[in-house]
């Protein structure tokens, strides 16, 4: 992508973010949001976050004949049980890359 | 308020982030660092920073900016990352009503999840001095944010690939993404959205977007036919 192409991009999406954030704290007025628009929002964020975090367990693309990594995928399995139990992000990435590490030392 | 009141909600406000700290620093240098390895120069990479300031989004563009995926479908990916936070601005606004433009346009320049979480814990407490605390929490996460960055930017190339270190990325959303885990419609979009991003290929790299659509579409499903999982929320 060209350079000018880049920011164009980094400040639309600087900018479609800060409205939204701005949207019923300074633009729309205070509102309550539509029952529709709750559920959705209420929804998207678990979606998403999985969506981005599901395609880094693979051992190639994505696609139907996709494959998991060992060891990525125990790694992340290890950080979901501690980040349920523990609520800690940071217990959660030592947990997580522990594993990691130790499963790529052993050569799964 | 009177000013002095002000200045203690303030400063309670940036002391509540003490505990946040750690999990945000490391977060921040993983954004600095993947935007930067991603081949954004460190003006673009920290452009991420101040004028995005989410670190998800700043995640899902800085792949997308690696996938070779078109601008229009980065900036609308990364947005709807980012649309929670009009339900964090409509519970905000009720006690930012008396607040100045000025203190409104800020706190919205400056409303994350963690700064949101902490002050919608005081407001269930009953305090009164809403504004000025989040104000502080808010504008505290930001500079730890900002720093983190920089030092992410210009230290993660240093780190050696065979540290999987990219791996943090994935394990900060799943520390991120548990504790939104709270009943079975939200855990079956989480799943749907999984799966829709492993097994659906599309072009122009709008899986994300796909799979933010069906998770939604399957959450919603979910609370029609077992509405007693309905969370209070």
């Amino acid at each position: 992508m060209a350079e000018i192409a880049i920011w164009g991009v980094i400040a639309g999406l600087g900018l479609a973010t800060f409205a939204t954030r701005l949207s019923f704290l300074a633009l729309l007025g205070e509102a309550e949001l539509p029952r529709w628009l709750k559920q959705i929002l209420h929804y998207v964020p678990p979606a998403i976050l999985a969506a981005i975090v599901a395609p880094q367990l693979l051992a190639g693309a994505p696609g139907l004949a996709a494959t998991l990594d060992g060891p990525r995928t125990a790694a992340a399995l290890a950080g979901l049980a501690v980040a349920w139990a523990s609520r800690s992000t940071f217990a959660t990435i030592a947990a997580g890359m522990a594993v990691l590490w130790a499963l790529t030392l052993v050569q799964w | 308020m009177n000013p002095a009141d002000r200045q203690q909600a303030f400063l309670a406000g940036a002391r509540a982030c003490i505990p946040l700290s750690p999990g945000v620093l490391l977060f921040g240098m993983v954004c600095g660092a993947a935007a930067a390895g991603a081949g954004l120069t460190p003006g673009q990479s920290f452009a991420l920073s101040w004028m995005v300031f989410a670190g998800s989004s700043q995640i899902v563009a800085t792949q997308l900016f690696a996938a070779g995926a078109p601008g229009w479908v980065i900036v609308l990916t990364g947005w709807v990352v980012n649309l929670r936070f009009m339900m964090y601005s409509a519970s905000l606004a009720q006690p930012f009503r008396g607040e100045s433009r000025g203190a409104r346009w800020l706190a919205g320049y400056l409303l994350t999840d963690q700064a949101f979480g902490v002050t919608l814990a005081r407001q269930l407490d009953g305090r009164r001095d809403i504004p000025w605390f989040f104000l502080g929490i808010a504008a505290t996460l930001w500079l730890l944010w900002q720093i983190a960055s920089l030092a992410g930017i210009y230290l993660g190339a240093r780190v050696p690939p065979r540290w999987s270190i990219d791996f943090v990325v994935a394990l900060t959303f799943i520390g991120v993404l548990a504790p939104l885990l709270r009943d079975r419609a939200l855990a079956a979009a989480a799943l749907a959205g999984g799966l829709v991003s492993i097994y659906l290929d599309l072009p122009l790299k709008l899986n994300l977007m796909a799979a933010a659509l069906v998770g939604a579409a399957v959450g919603i499903g979910m609370e029609r036919l077992w509405p007693k999982s309905q969370s209070g929320a």
